[in-house]
């Protein structure tokens, strides 16, 4: 009796020695990832005097988030970047996830031949960097061609229809109306796992009462597929929303925010007539602002659907 | 026979409506992503001067390979140093990803709080945020302009191991792992997620079971644990290799992205894809390895 019960104390003494030790783990890794961004929120509300400071304090007693925020903003633009982003970049995640659903479906619920090959392509797209293919569609974009068909009519008449599409929105959108755009392979990926766990006896109903594929899709897959649909817009949105890549290398003057974000001590140089790229502790500052300016919408919308995507992660099974 | 028939319609209507989804995507494939890939490999042979209303190429064989390899200061270093921290990074987040899903996986109080926050490298990291940021958390401000990697040092690290009294080379080398590991825990977000859902997809029956048996928590975890993750841990995997090879604070995809926009695309496409060759072979060697050594344990 007196042994089980000491038995039973050291078993419990172990118990919350492990949940300390796990708490000290979780802290002092989660400081870690808390450490650069509390660092940006404090620097970016110091006054110019206690940046100046030799010492330096974490709960800044000398504030000045008017200056360095209305200075960061006009820097970047902010407004004008930030419509570029949606109309561009934003858009063409909506689009993908539109166009990913679609590909995917047909892989997960149809056989056909060659079906094998094109997986095998999808999964050679997702390994192959960007940069590798971003070369040649950069002189491609600036002569627009289906198949060499322009380029056919052009030799043939002597008229170049090939549009220049560089610089436009087209970049994104078109690649994305493929269900090709950034990062798309990993989105159909997501798709086709789920698609493939779902139940296939509603959708064989619907077929059986006469519904055609596309009303299928759209009455029976689509409103079961709320969580995946959940999880895929959240990286499709952050992926494109933090891609400076493919901005710096399309557009050539109207920028969306991640592009001037990275490139923010030129053009706060160019602002105030520093002089480009020359780095003192005052435009730390503005650059600190203009980064926590960059993260807010994200972490907003971040914190409205966290609850729900932390559980929409279990349930699509993108893990097979 | 009559039913015969019409089992077969169907099938064929099937792979047509499978066709009819996937044609889309399969057409923006070959214009988008395969015509590329090759012309990309025939930019690399060729001499690539821009002329009025588009480019020329020249045939010159192997000659920008061999430029960027022997006359390129930079290039080979530049390769070099990112497929080492590809292979020195790779464990170290499978495992940390590892161990830090167990952990969220476990309930205790603030479970939610947690999860939360190591989740958001998955909406920061991919942005250009992150390199502002460890860039402005560097050491003291003189310095960063020297400092060619991005979080070569930071504030309290270099001052800690100053007050140690460890100097010269070995401060040097703690500062800098210490400080990468700010780099791997940032890039640890979406391998979070992943390895957590692959552990709730685990049966909870198989713990009880094991339970009954007696088993302890470390046997658990080896023989219920970590062969039930095995999928997901080659899921996890590629999807690091991915994101190590195309991580874009790295100083070959910089190095490409500037040429790129200097409008040299002869050498570039040349530098791009023998990048890709390298880290391509690194991928499927283990991959294959990976494979020979798992499809043996398992069937022991």
């Amino acid at each position: 009796m007196e042994k089980s019960k000491l038995l039973k104390q050291g078993y419990r003494l172990r118990k919350i020695i492990y949940a300390i030790f796990r708490l000290l783990v979780l802290c002092a890794i989660g400081y870690i990832i808390l450490y650069p961004l509390l660092h940006s929120l404090s620097v970016s509300f110091q006054s110019r005097d206690s940046l100046f400071a030799s010492t330096r304090i974490w709960v800044p007693t000398d504030l000045d988030i008017k200056n360095n925020y209305t200075a960061a903003w006009k820097s970047l633009d902010y407004g004008e970047a930030f419509l570029y982003t949606c109309i561009y970049q934003l858009a063409a995640a909506v689009i993908q996830i539109v166009t990913c659903a679609i590909a995917a479906y047909g892989f997960a619920r149809f056989e056909f031949k060659g079906k094998k090959l094109m997986m095998l392509l999808l999964f050679v797209s997702i390994i192959v960097p960007d940069m590798i293919v971003l070369i040649p569609r950069v002189v491609t974009y600036s002569q627009l061609d289906f198949l060499g068909i322009l380029g056919l009519f052009k030799k043939l008449s002597g008229v170049d229809l090939r549009p220049n599409i560089i610089n436009t929105g087209w970049t994104y959108w078109l690649p994305a109306l493929f269900g090709v755009g950034l990062r798309s392979g990993i989105l159909i990926y997501i798709y086709i796992q789920f698609f493939k766990g779902l139940p296939k006896e509603l959708e064989e109903a619907a077929w059986v009462d006469g519904a055609g594929p596309i009303r299928t899709f759209l009455q029976i897959a689509v409103p079961s597929s709320r969580v995946v649909i959940l999880t895929v817009s959240v990286f499709s949105v952050i992926w494109h929303w933090n891609d400076w890549l493919l901005c710096g290398i399309y557009l050539k003057n109207c920028f969306p925010l991640a592009i001037k974000v990275r490139d923010m001590l030129y053009y706060i140089g160019q602002a105030y007539g520093i002089g480009p790229d020359i780095h003192t502790p005052q435009t730390a500052a503005y650059m600190m602002a203009g980064c926590v300016l960059f993260v807010v919408p994200v972490l907003i919308i971040y914190i409205i659907i966290q609850r729900w995507f932390i559980e929409s992660i279990d349930r699509v099974g993108i893990t097979g | 026979m009559k039913r015969k028939k019409k089992n077969q319609g169907i099938t064929a209507l099937k792979s047509r409506y499978g066709r009819m989804f996937t044609l889309p995507w399969l057409i923006g494939m070959i214009i988008f992503f395969i015509i590329p890939l090759f012309e990309a490999v025939r930019f690399s042979f060729s001499e690539v001067t821009i002329v009025p209303g588009g480019i020329e190429k020249k045939f010159i064989g192997f000659a920008n390979y061999k430029e960027i390899l022997f006359s390129n200061p930079d290039y080979t270093d530049i390769v070099s140093s990112a497929i080492t921290a590809f292979l020195y990074q790779l464990p170290i987040i499978l495992l940390l990803s590892m161990v830090l899903a167990i952990l969220l996986n476990q309930k205790f109080l603030g479970r939610t709080f947690f999860r939360a926050l190591y989740f958001l490298p998955v909406i920061i990291a991919s942005g250009p945020v992150l390199s502002l940021l460890f860039f402005s958390s560097s050491s003291d401000l003189s310095n960063l302009g020297a400092s060619e990697s991005i979080s070569t040092s930071l504030i309290s690290v270099d001052e800690i191991v100053a007050d140690l009294g460890i100097s010269g080379g070995a401060a040097s080398y703690i500062t800098t792992m210490i400080s990468r590991i700010f780099d791997l825990i940032w890039n640890c977000g979406i391998q979070i997620v992943l390895f957590l859902a692959g552990l709730q997809s685990i049966p909870s029956t198989l713990y009880e079971a094991s339970r009954v048996e007696g088993a302890t928590k470390w046997e658990e975890f080896w023989f219920i644990t970590f062969p039930m993750l095995s999928e997901v841990t080659v899921l996890v995997g590629v999807f690091t290799m991915v994101q190590l090879i195309t991580n874009d604070r790295s100083r070959i995809i910089t190095l490409l992205y500037n040429n790129i926009n200097s409008a040299v695309y002869d050498t570039t496409s040349a530098m791009a894809w023998f990048y890709f060759l390298v880290s391509g072979g690194i991928m499927a060697f283990i991959l294959f390895c990976y494979s020979y050594f798992a499809g043996k344990r398992w069937k022991a």
